[in-house]
């Protein structure tokens, strides 16, 4: 294939005719230039054909050159759906097609076009869901064949972030407006953000044609950039695009691989016009194009749009697009003036100069393939006779372009999002906006400003409106701009409807006139109803091109104006975005104590407690079972260490921090002594254990509070918002990563702990259990508990969190000669289930009263108060529903249960395991569970299904399991 | 300043000196603590670009209730007027007023701060609470002409220098944690010390160091901003 479509320079201002850059579509080696779309180098090899449609796989291509369209969509390797004239060629880009079957230019499925007509509006509501159950058989079939591309699996995403940014002022969009409103703001001192979402800045003034001669839009814009560059106040982002407007001028704007999060004090958006298609059978041929497409084509990329035109237009616009296409070689065959009294400006008045066939108040009523099938080949011209009908006396031209100028819809969608209100002005045949929020102002041709002075004007004006509100511009505001043109770019119906339909106004979801037409007819007359029940503008371009069809469509439909008719909702994001700028940088918080590398040095698996890392055991993970074991076995015999440093510590303080205490936990702490730790459950309001440690009374006014791992924030924000109400004389203060912590326990805890510690007295005497001491180990300042969780000889030691690592190394060090070994959570877990010891949010959950977990002893009954103490009365006076009994497993031969298995009665559910392990202290399975209370009995039996739904007989046993008397832990 | 020692010849140690390591910091012993002196051999063009020093182990402590300000006072201490406000001690301490209520105090970079040896050692009236922040919270300096910038890619509020005064603080989330930043500019070089929860800050370190790869920043020592005072 060779370059024949390719112009001479100055033609193609964004590419660079020096760097040659080949790539492949349809697995064909195509060469362009770097600067180059996919779809302009494409066409620059005279490919025109990109992709085939989402319902009848039509032929499609080239429709708006901006990114605009579904039309373009291209399947990438990693990336589907992409919009051809959006992706810059890369060496080795490989490009296919979508939606075809077959080949792109032999689609099997082009099938579905000839039989459209049994496929209408809808269809798939009325003729596939009956009998019941047909739906399912019949999905699989359209779904196959209806579609866009394909995901990529095994996509490995890579580094996306995301960054706020903060400016006075932040405009949006870079052409003639945004411009000169980002210089006129920035003259204020303001700082300003230009967003534009093209390659170069300048908008509409890099291709569209203001004067005859052709150069005033490059001059302006050559003029508007250098300034904007030269200004420091103005941070110009090309490439990136305004994807939403919410609340307090906050813009997601994307830009490559970042999400930038902005904060804008004033937002000014100058996003311009979407140029719209006319409506006639065939207007999807690949060669059908808008021409503001076949001028970006032109001078962005120095492509010849095809080498004969014909120009149909509403408005002068067009016009300018002739002599463009003149410019670049075409021959223009005929300009199609839908108008029947068109005003000419200069640049019109120029072009019926040239002696170009000018057909006055015709249409284009068809387009005609061309031999191949795939493109333009001519077009039936037709003169008008009434608003969309046509004579039928027909003229036809060949020619394999045809280029479309007969409106603008403003690009309401960001105004729309900000509240603003989208309207229609019948004179204008446009849409407007009105009631942009406060701080948010529209400049330009979103305005219906059209001459470029007035859009400087409108956008200057914005500007000084918007810095005023900033408080740091005095300029006087200037009236509103008069507008210069005298007619409307916009045609009021360019509408033409044809026996053979294929009039296309939603190029998207393959929509018809008929389709449109025949929803309002099915009941559906609000546009909204209308939208979902065609789809129309649900796909992938949201209405850019078929939402003012539509309600034009469905107004005359409904005997309504298109005011009333209005258009659907805009919502964000205001184009395709990837999930990964949703997503951005991952932050996921990681908390590691300060002995963390001495557990991984000692062969530790870790596992995660909410953000914490803790050792789960040590050793290789096959081994897992006898390491745990091994550790349990270690800490009943000899001496064990464990880093306790992710418990929650909490400060109370002050002349009330016993009654706080009071108050807070349903144990009594008014007479605590000093010098000693009193356990402490929490309930709510509703009576549900909801957390439980230890309070160590340090002082008359001081108690550290110990907190579950996963519960300590939650505990100390409880704390604060009852005194909140409280309004005790204390203070709280979370201390959890204050203080590293270890429980060094096991027969052997003192003499390990006396090597280090002379400080304080260890003896049980003078230190007994739930004794609490301040004083030294190793040398550190240090908090010793003496607890009992594992049912051994214990203390906790807590040192301040920098010195964990020493406090580790010199106990590990005191109890070589012992053969002191550490142990992880899981041999916790254990131990503890021995002692008979719940944990809260394993063995409790939502509904878990202390009663029922047998915790009625930690619960005063002497108390005025304690939160949910009134609710534990209330309950106290019900019978109980279940209760949390220890269990054990007799038969040697019964497999172990997991946590969560059922207890069942039959077939009946009626309670489940909440912990279960094999004991080796016991030398059986022991566990706890919920049971009926009539099952709770000491020596009954009851039922657990186990995996596989084996069931297993399990006896009630008191608790402890171990230790009974509690003579080990009070050694 | 003592020659080259090692981290764990004290039982005071950053959670971060194995990092620390890794990149062949040089560490010196400050006042009581040890923090890394340098990593390179000249860091000083680095800091005033992009760098990211861990100063952990340096002193600070909190006071907290409602009889701190008299007290803080009466110690001879000049507080910020308004909360959210730090200001400099003449020894060279950092006093930042979290809350009407609440301070934190911040030694200089030598490791040394006879104001708050003072506070630790006086006598506490009611209603006086000292806060173990030298152990609840990390401190890491992020500093240099693109700190802003980076902090932009983890933090929602605005701290470019123009609009964060120097001796400003916010209270805020930091890559999802919860983070006191204090702008506390060492000379010209402009700087943000950051105070975050001690046992998170591996992952706040990770986390600054791969926002600040964009502006090529990395880790510097307590000499590259001593000198800069």
């Amino acid at each position: 294939m060779t370059v024949d479509n390719r112009l001479p320079s100055p033609f193609g201002t964004l590419i660079d005719r020096n760097q040659t850059v080949e790539f492949s579509f349809e697995k064909k080696t195509i060469s362009g230039y770097a600067g180059d779309t996919v779809a302009s180098a494409l066409a620059a090899n005279n490919q025109w054909l990109l992709s085939r449609s989402f319902k009848y796989h039509r032929p499609r291509g080239v429709l708006t050159m901006a990114g605009q369209d579904a039309n373009s969509m291209v399947q990438l390797p990693s990336d589907p759906n992409a919009l051809a004239d959006r992706i810059d060629i890369s060496p080795g880009l490989k490009v296919m097609g979508q939606n075809y079957s077959g080949s792109l230019t032999r689609d099997r499925n082009a099938v579905l076009g000839l039989v459209s007509r049994f496929l209408p509006v809808a269809f798939y509501y009325k003729a596939f869901f009956k009998p019941r159950g047909m739906w399912q058989k019949w999905a699989p079939f359209f779904r196959h064949r209806a579609g866009l591309g394909r995901i990529d699996q095994n996509y490995q995403a890579d580094y996306h972030d995301k960054q706020y940014q903060f400016y006075d002022v932040a405009v949006v969009g870079g052409g003639p407006a945004g411009l000169a409103a980002a210089l006129a703001a920035a003259d204020s001192g303001a700082s300003v953000l230009l967003v534009d979402e093209n390659v170069r800045l300048g908008g509409s003034l890099n291709y569209a044609r203001n004067d005859a001669e052709g150069t005033q839009s490059g001059r302006v814009r050559d003029a508007l950039v250098a300034r904007v560059k030269a200004n420091a106040k103005i941070v110009a982002m090309s490439e990136a695009t305004c994807n939403g407007w919410f609340s307090d001028n906050w813009l997601p704007i994307i830009c490559r691989k970042r999400l930038y999060k902005v904060r804008a004090k004033q937002t000014i958006l100058c996003v311009g016009a979407i140029e719209q298609p006319a409506i006639f059978h065939n207007n999807d041929l690949p060669g059908v194009m808008l021409g503001s497409a076949a001028q970006r084509l032109i001078k962005l990329y120095a492509v010849r749009p095809g080498q004969s035109a014909v120009v149909l237009t509403g408005n002068n616009d067009g016009y300018a697009v002739a002599l463009d296409l003149i410019d670049a070689g075409v021959e223009v065959k005929a300009i199609v003036d839908l108008r029947d009294a068109p005003v000419y400006d200069a640049i019109a008045e120029h072009v019926s100069s040239l002696g170009i066939s000018v057909k006055v108040g015709h249409a284009v009523y068809a387009a005609k393939r061309n031999a191949s099938r795939l493109h333009l080949g001519s077009v039936d011209v037709r003169k008008i006779v009434d608003r969309g009908h046509c004579a039928t006396e027909s003229e036809t031209i060949n020619c394999d372009t045809l280029c479309m100028s007969v409106g603008y819809t403003p690009t309401y969608q960001l105004i729309c999002q900000a509240g603003g209100r989208l309207s229609y002005d019948d004179d204008s045949a446009m849409f407007t906006l009105s009631d942009c929020p406060e701080n948010c102002y529209t400049a330009g041709s979103v305005n219906g400003y059209w001459h470029l002075e007035d859009v400087i004007s409108d956008a200057e004006r914005a500007a000084i409106i918007a810095t005023q509100a900033l408080d740091v511009d005095r300029r006087e505001v200037p009236s509103a701009v008069v507008h210069q043109q005298t007619q409307s770019p916009n045609h009021p119906w360019p509408i033409f409807a044809h026996p053979k339909g294929c009039e296309f106004v939603d190029f998207d979801e393959d929509l018809q006139i008929a389709d449109i037409v025949n929803a309002t007819r099915d009941g559906y007359q609000h546009i909204q109803l209308v939208k979902r029940y065609s789809t129309c503008g649900m796909g992938p371009s949201q209405g850019r091109h078929s939402a003012l069809a539509t309600a034009r469509l469905v107004a005359d439909a409904t005997e309504r104006t298109v005011a009333q008719t209005g258009v659907t909702t805009a919502r964000p994001p205001f184009s395709a975005e990837h999930l990964a700028h949703s997503a951005g940088r991952s932050f996921y918080p990681a908390r590691r104590s300060n002995m963390h590398y001495r557990h991984l040095e000692s062969g530790a698996q870790m596992l995660q407690a909410g953000a914490w890392y803790r050792p789960a055991y040590y050793g290789q993970a096959p081994a897992r079972e006898d390491c745990i074991q091994r550790e349990v076995d270690n800490v009943r015999n000899n001496v064990g260490l464990i880093d306790v440093s992710t418990l929650g510590g909490i400060e109370v303080r002050g002349v009330d921090a016993g009654e706080f205490l009071n108050r807070f936990y349903t144990f009594g702490f008014l007479k605590q002594p000093v010098g000693r730790a009193r356990y402490a459950l929490l309930t709510n309001e509703a009576g549900v254990v909801i957390d439980d440690g230890v309070a160590c009374r340090f002082g008359e006014q001081h108690y550290y509070v110990t907190a579950t791992t996963g519960g300590a924030d939650r505990v100390y924000q409880s704390m604060l918002k009852w005194n909140a109400q409280w309004r005790l004389d204390v203070d709280i203060a979370n201390v959890t990563s204050a203080y590293a912590g270890v429980n060094i326990a096991g027969p052997n805890a003192r003499k390990v702990l006396a090597k280090l510690c002379t400080d304080i007295d260890l003896s049980a005497a003078a230190f007994p259990y739930m004794g609490v001491r301040e004083g030294t180990v190793a040398g550190i300042a240090a908090r010793v508990i003496r607890v009992g969780f594992v049912g051994e000889l214990g203390y906790e030691v807590h040192v301040p969190q920098h010195a964990g690592e020493a406090l580790w190394d010199a106990l590990i060090n005191a109890g070589e000669d012992c053969a002191i070994a550490p142990f992880g959570v899981e041999a916790q877990r254990l131990l503890r289930l021995e002692k008979g010891h719940i944990i809260i949010g394993q063995d409790t959950d939502a509904m878990s009263n202390p009663t029922e977990v047998q915790m009625g002893w930690a619960v005063s009954k002497l108390k005025p108060f304690f939160v949910g103490g009134r609710t534990l009365q209330e309950l106290g006076r019900l019978p109980l529903k279940r209760c949390l009994v220890g269990f054990v497993i007799d038969d040697p031969t019964a497999p172990i249960p997991l946590e969560s298995h059922l207890v069942v009665d039959g077939d009946k559910m009626t309670g489940r395991v909440t912990s279960v392990n094999y004991s080796p202290t016991l030398g059986k399975p022991i566990g706890l569970a919920y049971v009926p209370p009539n099952c709770a009995e000491t020596g009954g039996n009851f039922t657990i299904k186990s995996s596989g739904g084996v069931l297993v007989v399990a006896t009630v046993v008191d608790l402890p399991f171990y230790d009974a008397d509690n003579r080990r832990q009070e050694l | 300043m003592d020659p080259s020692i090692s981290p764990t010849q004290t039982s005071r140690r950053s959670s971060l000196y194995r990092r620390h390591s890794q990149l062949g910091a040089e560490f010196h012993r400050f006042g009581e603590a040890i923090a890394v002196h340098h990593y390179a051999s000249d860091e000083a063009t680095q800091a005033q670009s992009l760098g990211l020093a861990d100063l952990s182990t340096l002193p600070r402590v909190g006071f907290k209730g409602a009889g701190t300000p008299a007290w803080a006072e009466q110690c001879g201490v000049h507080l910020p007027h308004q909360p959210n406000w730090a200001s400099e001690q003449p020894d060279g301490t950092l006093v930042a007023r979290l809350s009407s209520s609440e301070l934190l105090m911040i030694g200089d970079y030598s490791g040394h701060s006879p104001l708050i040896d003072r506070l630790a050692a006086a006598d506490r009236p009611e209603r006086v609470y000292p806060l173990p922040r030298a152990d609840s919270h990390s401190w890491l300096a992020l500093c240099g002409s693109h700190a802003a910038d980076t902090l932009a890619k983890v933090c929602a509020v605005d701290l470019r220098p123009q609009h964060f005064e120097n001796g400003q603080i916010a209270q805020t989330s930091l890559a999802k944690i919860n983070a006191i930043i204090l702008r506390s500019d060492i000379g010209n070089l402009t700087n943000y010390a950051i105070f975050s929860d001690s046992s998170s800050v591996e992952y706040l370190w990770d986390s600054l160091l791969d926002a600040m790869a964009e502006h090529r920043g990395s880790p510097v020592g307590l000499e590259a901003l001593a000198n800069n005072r």
